[in-house]
C-alpha cells in the first residue's frame, strides 16, 4: 500500500509542476489618498518639497535615483527587506512607513516610485 | 520525447532507494495511470505551439547554468533561425544546486548534483569556454579573458553570484557554488566550519555533522555543545537553506540519540524567519517544536577559527526625539559586537553580484544588475536582458525563480527582436522554496512578491508534507534538468 501511496503522491505532484499553472486571483488593493497627497503630507516632511533629501533629519536626498531603484529601495522599506529573509537596509523608514501606513498614508510601490521620478527627477 | 526522459530519471531516482518500491513496480504504477500519461505528454507540447519566429540577430549569453541554459534552449525553439552563443568557462556549470541540502543530509553523493556542460548546450548554439572579463554595453561588446572580444546584437546576462566569504573577518575568497574553491577550503570545511552553499562544501557538511555527532556521543557535563547556524544581511540564493541545514542537523542529532547534547541557534541578520508572515509563523512554531534557540538581528562579522569564536553584529532600534512632522519617536539604529563559543558553525556567506558585471556600465551601486522586473529588460541598454541570481530582483534568487523567468525573457528578447514596442511578457515574482523540515518532510514555501502564498496545489502550503520530500527528492532534479535545462518545463 505505501509503495502505491509514493508513486500517488508523485503523480499528484507530478501534475501540479508541469500541468496547472493556474494563477492566484490578483488582489486588488485600493488607496485612502494618492501618492501626490501623500508625498506631501508625510514623506515631504523629511525628504523635501523637492526630493533634495533634508540634512538636519538625516533623511537621503531620492531626487536622483531612477525608478528601478525607487522600486527596489520601497519593496525594501513595505516588506522589510529585499531577501526572503534578509532585515530591511533602511530599518528607520521601514519603522516610519508602518506607523504612515497605520494612519492611511499607504501606497502602490510601482506608482509611488513613477510619482517620484517624473517630479523630481532632474531628467523630468 | 523530454517526457520520457523525466519520467526515466524518476525512476532512476527511486530505484536508487530500493526499501521504498522497485524499479519494476514504479513502472507499472506509472503506466496504469492515465493521469500521469496524460500529464507528462503535455509537459513536451506545451511550448511547441508557438509559430517560431523569423526574427534574426547575434545573441550572447553569458553564463551557462540553468537560467542560461534553459533560456538557450527556449530561444532554440523560438526562433527558426537561431544564432546563439554561449560563454561559459566552467564544463561543470550545470549543477542542480537544490540538492546540496540533500548532500549535507547524507541522502545524495556529489555526483547525483553534477553534470557535463557540453551535454546540456542544445544543439546549433554555439558554447565558447572562457570567461567574460569586460562588458562595452555601449558598443555591444564583451571581451574574453584569452583576449578576444565577442560582438552581440542582443546580450543575455546569466552570471550568477559569487559567495563572498572574504567578507567575514577571518576568512577569505569569493567562489562560485561548483569549480574553484581551494582558497575558501582553507578555513572552511572542517574544525567544525562548515557551508553547503557550494557543492564541496555540502560534502564536508555531511562530515562536519557526523563528527558533532560523535563529539555529542563523547560529550559529559551538563553544558551542551554549541551549533550556531548564521543567515547574512545580503541577498542570498535559496533563503530557506540556511534554516534548512539547521532542521537536517537536528534530524540527524536526534536520530544518532544525542539531541539533548547540542543547542541549535539561529542567528539570522534580519527579523524575521520568513518574508511571507504565514510561512514565518509556521517556521516559528517548527522551530519552537524543536526547542531551536534564535537571535534576530545578529550578524555574522568575524570568525575565528583557531580559538572557535565567531562575532556577530548585534542591531537594535532605540527611540529618539520626538518628532513634530511625523507625530512620532525617530528611532536610532544601535549596533554592538558580541562573541559567541562554538562548536559547530554553519555559514551562509553574504553574497554579491561579480564586480565584472556590478562595476561594468550594466551594474548598479549594489553590483547587482537593474533590470525592470516585471520584463527582465536592463533599464538603460534594451536590448540586455538580465535572469537568475544576478538581476536585481526582490525575493528570489532560486532555481524556482529562474524556472518563472526563462520564459519571460525569450518571449521578451523575440518582441525585441521583432521591433516591437510592448514586451508581452512578465515575471511576477514568483519563487518556491520547498523547506526541508526533516529527512522525510518538506514545507513547499511558494510565494511571489504579493508577499502571499501562492500555492500550486490546493494544499495548507503552510504544513510539512511527505508529499513535497518525495516530490524534492525523486521528481523536481529531473523535472528540472530535462524538463527545464531543454527550455520545455
Amino acid at each position: 500500500m505505501k509503495k502505491i501511496n509514493v508513486v500517488g503522491s508523485l503523480i499528484v505532484a507530478l501534475v501540479v509542476l508541469s500541468g496547472c499553472d493556474s494563477k492566484p486571483k490578483e488582489e486588488v488593493k485600493s488607496y485612502k489618498y494618492t501618492t501626490d497627497v501623500v508625498y506631501k503630507e508625510t514623506c515631504l516632511h523629511c525628504h523635501g518639497a523637492k526630493g533634495e533629501g533634508v540634512a538636519e533629519k538625516k533623511s537621503p536626498a531620492i531626487n536622483k535615483l531612477s525608478i528601478q531603484e525607487l522600486e527596489m529601495a520601497l519593496f525594501d522599506i513595505k516588506n522589510g527587506g529585499l531577501g526572503q529573509s534578509t532585515a530591511s537596509e533602511h530599518e528607520v523608514m521601514e519603522h516610519n512607513m508602518k506607523k504612515l501606513s497605520e494612519k492611511g498614508y499607504d501606497y502602490d510601490i510601482k506608482a509611488m516610485a513613477t510619482y517620484i521620478f517624473n517630479t523630481f527627477h532632474p531628467s523630468k | 520525447m523530454q517526457s520520457d526522459n523525466i519520467i526515466e530519471e524518476v525512476l532512476r531516482e527511486i530505484e536508487k532507494q530500493e526499501s521504498v518500491l522497485s524499479r519494476r513496480e514504479a513502472m507499472k504504477l506509472l503506466a496504469l495511470s492515465p493521469l500521469a500519461a496524460g500529464v507528462l505528454g503535455s509537459a513536451s507540447t506545451t511550448t511547441s505551439a508557438k509559430a517560431a519566429s523569423n526574427a534574426k540577430g547575434k545573441i550572447v549569453i553569458v553564463g551557462g547554468g540553468l537560467a542560461g541554459v534553459a533560456t538557450a534552449a527556449k530561444l532554440t525553439h523560438n526562433l527558426s533561425d537561431p544564432d546563439i552563443t554561449i560563454i561559459e568557462p566552467n564544463p561543470k556549470s550545470v549543477s542542480y544546486q537544490p540538492g546540496q541540502t540533500l548532500i549535507a543530509a547524507g541522502v545524495w553523493q556529489k555526483s547525483d548534483i553534477t553534470y557535463e556542460t557540453e551535454k546540456f548546450i542544445p544543439d546549433g548554439v554555439k558554447w565558447i569556454q572562457d570567461s567574460v572579463i569586460g562588458f562595452n554595453p555601449d558598443a555591444n561588446k564583451v571581451s574574453l579573458k584569452n583576449g578576444t572580444e565577442i560582438s552581440y546584437d542582443y546580450l543575455i546576462v546569466a552570471t550568477g553570484l559569487m559567495l563572498n566569504f572574504g567578507a567575514i573577518n577571518g576568512l577569505e575568497g569569493e567562489i562560485t557554488s561548483s569549480g574553484e574553491n581551494s582558497i575558501v577550503k582553507k578555513k572552511i570545511g572542517k574544525d567544525g566550519v562548515y557551508s553547503i552553499y557550494f557543492a564541496d562544501g555540502a560534502v564536508d557538511t555531511y562530515k562536519g555533522i557526523q563528527e558533532l555527532i560523535a563529539k555529542a556521543k563523547a560529550h559529559k557535563g551538563s553544558e551542551k555543545l554549541q551549533a550556531i547556524f548564521t543567515d547574512p544581511d545580503t541577498a542570498i540564493k535559496c533563503g530557506g537553506a540556511p534554516k534548512k541545514i539547521m532542521y537536517i542537523t537536528h534530524d540527524l542529532l536526534s536520530k544518532a540519540g544525542v539531541r539533548d547534547k547540542v543547542e541549535l541557534t539561529f542567528c539570522p541578520s534580519g527579523d524575521k524567519m520568513f518574508g511571507v508572515p504565514e510561512y514565518h509563523e509556521a517556521i516559528l512554531e517548527q522551530f519552537k517544536v524543536r526547542d531551536f534557540k534564535w537571535e534576530y538581528k545578529t550578524n555574522l562579522v568575524g570568525i575565528d577559527t583557531e580559538k572557535k569564536v565567531a562575532t556577530f553584529e548585534k542591531k537594535w532600534l532605540e527611540k529618539g526625539e520626538y518628532d513634530q512632522d511625523l507625530e512620532e519617536y525617530t528611532m536610532v539604529v544601535k549596533s554592538q559586537n558580541v562573541e559567541k563559543k562554538y562548536d559547530f558553525i554553519h555559514i551562509t556567506p553574504p553574497q554579491k553580484a561579480s564586480d565584472i558585471v556590478g562595476k561594468s556600465p550594466l551594474g548598479s551601486s549594489k553590483g547587482w544588475m537593474p533590470v525592470v522586473k516585471e520584463t527582465l529588460q536592463h533599464v538603460k541598454y534594451k536590448n540586455v536582458f538580465g535572469i537568475g541570481d544576478i538581476a536585481a530582483l526582490p525575493m528570489g534568487k532560486t532555481g524556482g525563480s529562474a524556472r518563472k523567468q526563462y520564459g519571460v525573457v525569450v518571449d521578451n528578447l523575440i518582441a525585441v527582436m521583432e521591433k516591437k514596442e510592448k514586451l508581452p511578457a512578465a515575471y511576477d515574482g514568483y519563487t518556491v522554496c520547498p523547506l526541508i523540515t526533516s529527512l522525510g518532510t518538506i514545507m513547499m514555501a511558494e510565494f511571489n512578491w504579493t508577499a502571499k502564498p501562492t500555492p500550486s496545489f490546493p494544499l495548507d502550503p503552510t504544513q510539512e508534507r511527505w508529499i513535497w520530500w518525495l516530490l524534492k527528492v525523486y521528481a523536481l532534479k529531473p523535472m528540472t534538468i530535462y524538463g527545464m535545462l531543454s527550455g520545455r518545463a
